[in-house]
């Protein structure tokens, strides 16, 4: 149950994917998604999952782990499957039954899309496998630091400053919800059996203590932050500065040449 | 002349939005020494946390005056020089840590003070190191044990390069080797780099190796001396709640069946020295 | 036969999980009703992990738990009636209030063991006063009450359930000396009114000294010691290297026998230490 839970997925090796800057590597992958959707026939999607192979050969993180999230997402997989097999008429007709048609256009229609999901899903998941939560968080902020000239400076620093507090405090609470858990089951309490409007009301011993220490804490997270000079991120410096490697502009030069042949390819075909 | 790192003149405190206004703490004089470590002792709800975020401005005061080197904690244009002249630690390890990497988590001081990228890094190697958690900090705080959590905490405060720490029962929810690490720290800090310590506590063992310890009750000092000359004042000390060693109260005892004991002992090699005396 | 009879129990530490628990490894013991048992050992020796077997909260890799000569896994349906025969004190339990008024959240436990509520509402006017507190509290929030009075509260919502044995993780942590003595005192009159057997895990080897019948010693995993206070804290030397401590008086006496003293090394209360002492002096007087 709760305790499954994990945040970010992480997987910790070191590998060329690992070590480019956090920076570099979202801005990339951004790229490489929005190409999934320019490549608009088979020989540039052909190129594309080639491409998105050898990332994860590079990436060191194994394909099992890859596996995963597609199985998470197989029911939106089979959908986006189905729809394109039977609402795309084009060709020859294969099959036809009722207000069925199958048709060989329909069949390579859904064969595109479903590529094209499944290289989303493995290009976001190479992101969270190889960069820590905290690296992203960082270089989320980092990015959006041009918006402090458009006066949204504050709220870039706020929104950053809730996902670290958010990262340190998941695991925190997740012990304690397990925590709170076993001690109302101590007391005989179910949340297992019964039903829906049963089950709810089961929750609230749960609910309520989860959300009374969470506020305990607030105030003491706030007490602690201010007596560390803490003022809302103004004139804020920063320990940890990202540094650009050699590893970071290689890859930002071999992803403009794939872009470029995506380009050619989809002219051409 | 003594130095004082703090002077307290004439405290009061009053929670605002109480309806029935009683004061937490109730005309408070207290200098502190720089150099000094000093315990303060009570019991829950004596008034002694309200008066630990007293000392760094968390807290103003209702009424007489704070002063840290001199400036007052209700002036505004002073609140981060006081904040990084006294730093602060809390009772729950959880609670005061905001960063999910150790070594982050200790930046956060100095980040916020504005200080140059790389001179963070030595301050944060420093602090690291001079609370025995350098190894650790690329972990997750989750990761560690109590113990280890509140050295983080006051490796944090060592960043900001403080001159004097307040610790409001930092071991309260430690078990006794997480206990001994921090007490431990504390008196490295004190006694090699020279900051400040005031400790609060209601664990009396924890002013064994105090300069001075000042007794507080109903939101003032009652009592205020050596370790020594405190501890040997049993009966006073439980009837202000405080919990008496097994060592202090067994000389106390020995002494009201007649024998001519020293008293206000807490170790046990030195217990038992003065026992032997006895024979 | 044992009241209480745990065999061989084993429970392997589960990496996968983020919220890691240590691992029990072969303990077994009895207890009897009526009995104090003090557990001991350091932080991540396996005490919370083995006192979350008792009511069925975890159940063993291998091993069984006899309570009353019943396997409390011989049925894994009915594990539930277990977890009110069995009481489970955790570490600060007055985090776990959640009900608008005392009496409500008192009432929870009862509730779920389908008691009717006339018997409800005597038992928890009856718990109320047992934990020290007066009737008028029972309408209150608990939410408004002072640290050691929930801690109260929340001892009574577990006893409201009368378990035949009754399990605290750390019960004084976090409370001063006014507070740890209403605490014990709650614990010893539970014990004597019903005959309970009473475990309770703690820090504090002076609390243990002062109120368990037997020590348990736990140590990575494994059941070190188990025998009297005396018994136990006589053994300071195998105590000190898993990191255990005994008693200050302990301590002192033993520190006192080094110098050449004729001392017993089972002393482990103040008490006991002054009536020694003073014997010791009158003693040495007559032989003068």
């Amino acid at each position: 149950m709760i305790k499954d839970l994990t945040i970010g997925q992480y997987y910790p090796v070191n590998s060329l994917i690992h070590s480019l800057d956090p920076r570099f590597k979202i801005v990339l992958l951004v790229v490489l998604l929005v190409f999934t959707f320019i490549a608009d026939n088979f020989f540039a999607l052909g190129l594309m999952v080639a491409f998105v192979l050898v990332v994860m050969v590079i990436s060191k993180v194994p394909f099992s782990m890859y596996l995963k999230n597609l199985k998470i997402i197989l029911p939106i997989l089979i959908f986006t499957m189905l729809l394109n097999l039977f609402y795309v008429a084009d060709g020859v007709v294969l099959y036809e039954f009722w207000v069925i048609k199958i048709t060989v256009g329909g069949i390579s229609r859904s064969v595109f899309m479903s590529l094209r999901v499944i290289l989303l899903i493995i290009i976001s998941a190479t992101l969270t496998y190889t960069t820590t939560p905290n690296d992203l968080t960082t270089a989320i902020e980092r990015l959006c630091s041009p918006l402090r000239f458009i006066g949204l400076g504050s709220a870039v620093h706020t929104m950053s400053m809730m996902m670290t507090i958010a990262l340190r405090f998941i695991p925190t609470l997740v012990e304690e919800t397990e925590k709170i858990i076993n001690a109302q089951k101590a007391r005989g309490a179910d949340f297992e059996s019964g039903k829906l409007m049963q089950r709810v009301k089961a929750i609230i011993p749960i609910l309520i203590p989860l959300l009374i220490s969470s506020v305990r804490r607030a105030y003491d997270l706030a007490e602690a932050m201010e007596s560390r000079c803490y003022n809302g991120g103004k004139n804020k410096t920063m320990m940890k500065q990202l540094k650009i490697k050699n590893g970071d502009i290689i890859s930002t030069i071999v992803v403009i040449i794939f872009c470029c042949s995506i380009i050619t390819l989809n002219i051409f075909f | 002349m003594m130095d004082n790192i703090i002077e307290i003149d004439n405290l009061y405190y009053s929670y605002e939005d109480e309806d029935n206004y009683s004061a937490v703490i109730e005309d408070l004089n207290l200098k502190i020494e720089r150099g000094s470590f000093t315990v303060i002792l009570g019991h829950n709800g004596s008034g002694k946390s309200t008066l630990a975020k007293l000392l760094n401005g968390l807290y103003k005061p209702t009424g007489g005056t704070v002063k840290v080197n001199g400036m007052l904690t209700t002036d505004e244009d002073k609140e981060f020089e006081i904040k990084k002249t006294v730093g602060m630690v809390f009772q729950n390890p959880d609670n005061q840590l905001v960063a999910s990497v150790v070594e982050e988590d200790v930046a956060f001081g100095p980040e916020n003070l504005g200080i140059a990228p790389n001179e963070i890094r030595e301050r944060v190697d420093y602090a690291l190191k001079s609370v025995g958690m350098y190894e650790h900090k690329d972990s997750s705080p989750s990761r560690l044990s109590g113990g280890q959590k509140q050295r983080v905490a006051i490796a944090g405060v060592i960043a900001m390069k403080p001159q004097c720490i307040v610790l409001d029962e930092p071991t309260a929810m430690l078990d006794p080797s997480g206990r001994q690490e921090v007490i431990d720290t504390i008196l490295k800090l004190n006694k090699e780099q020279g900051i400040t310590v005031v400790l609060i506590t209601h664990f009396m063992n924890e002013a064994e190796f105090a300069d001075r310890v000042l007794v507080m009750d109903d939101g003032t000092i009652l009592d205020d001396g050596k370790p020594a000359d405190i501890f040997s004042k049993v009966e006073f000390l439980k009837k202000c709640g405080l919990d008496v060693p097994q060592t202090t109260e067994l000389l106390y005892e020995l002494s009201k069946n007649g024998f001519d004991v020293s008293r206000g002992i807490i170790s046990a090699e030195e217990t038992a020295e003065a026992i032997a005396k006895l024979f | 036969m044992s009241f209480l009879r745990v065999e061989n129990l084993t429970h392997i530490y589960n990496q996968k999980t983020t919220y890691s628990r240590d691992a029990v490894s072969n303990v077994s013991f009895t207890a009897e009703k009526g009995e104090i048992i003090g557990v001991i050992g350091h932080t991540g020796s396996g005490k919370s992990t083995l006192i979350q077997h008792l009511n069925g909260l975890l159940k063993p890799d291998e091993g069984h738990i006899y309570i009353d000569g019943t396997d409390i896994w011989a049925d894994p349906k009915k594990i539930k009636n277990f977890r009110f025969k069995v009481g489970l004190v955790f570490q600060y339990p007055e985090y776990q209030l959640f009900d608008e008024t005392v009496y409500d959240d008192i009432a929870f436990g009862p509730k779920n063991m389908g008691m009717s509520s006339e018997e409800i509402e005597k038992t928890v006017n009856e718990i109320i006063l047992e934990v020290g507190l007066s009737k008028d509290y029972l309408e209150k929030s608990p939410f408004d009450l002072s640290g050691g009075e929930k801690r109260r509260v929340a001892i009574a919502g577990v006893l409201a359930m009368k378990p035949e044995i009754i399990a605290f993780d750390e019960p004084t942590a976090g409370l001063d000396p006014s507070g740890r003595q209403m605490v014990t005192d709650i614990i010893r009159n539970y014990r004597d009114k019903y005959n309970a057997t009473v475990i309770i895990v703690s820090h504090s080897m002076e609390d243990i000294a002062a109120l368990a019948d037997k020590i348990l010693v736990m140590n990575k995993g494994k059941l070190q010691m188990y025998g009297t206070p005396k018994e136990v804290f006589s053994k300071g030397l195998e105590l000190k290297e898993i990191d255990l401590s005994v008693p200050q008086v302990t301590t002192v006496f033993d520190i006192l026998r080094k110098k050449g003293f004729n001392l017993p090394d089972n002393v482990i209360t103040v008490d006991e230490a002054v009536k020694l002492l003073v014997n010791l002096k009158q003693e040495g007087c007559t032989n003068d």
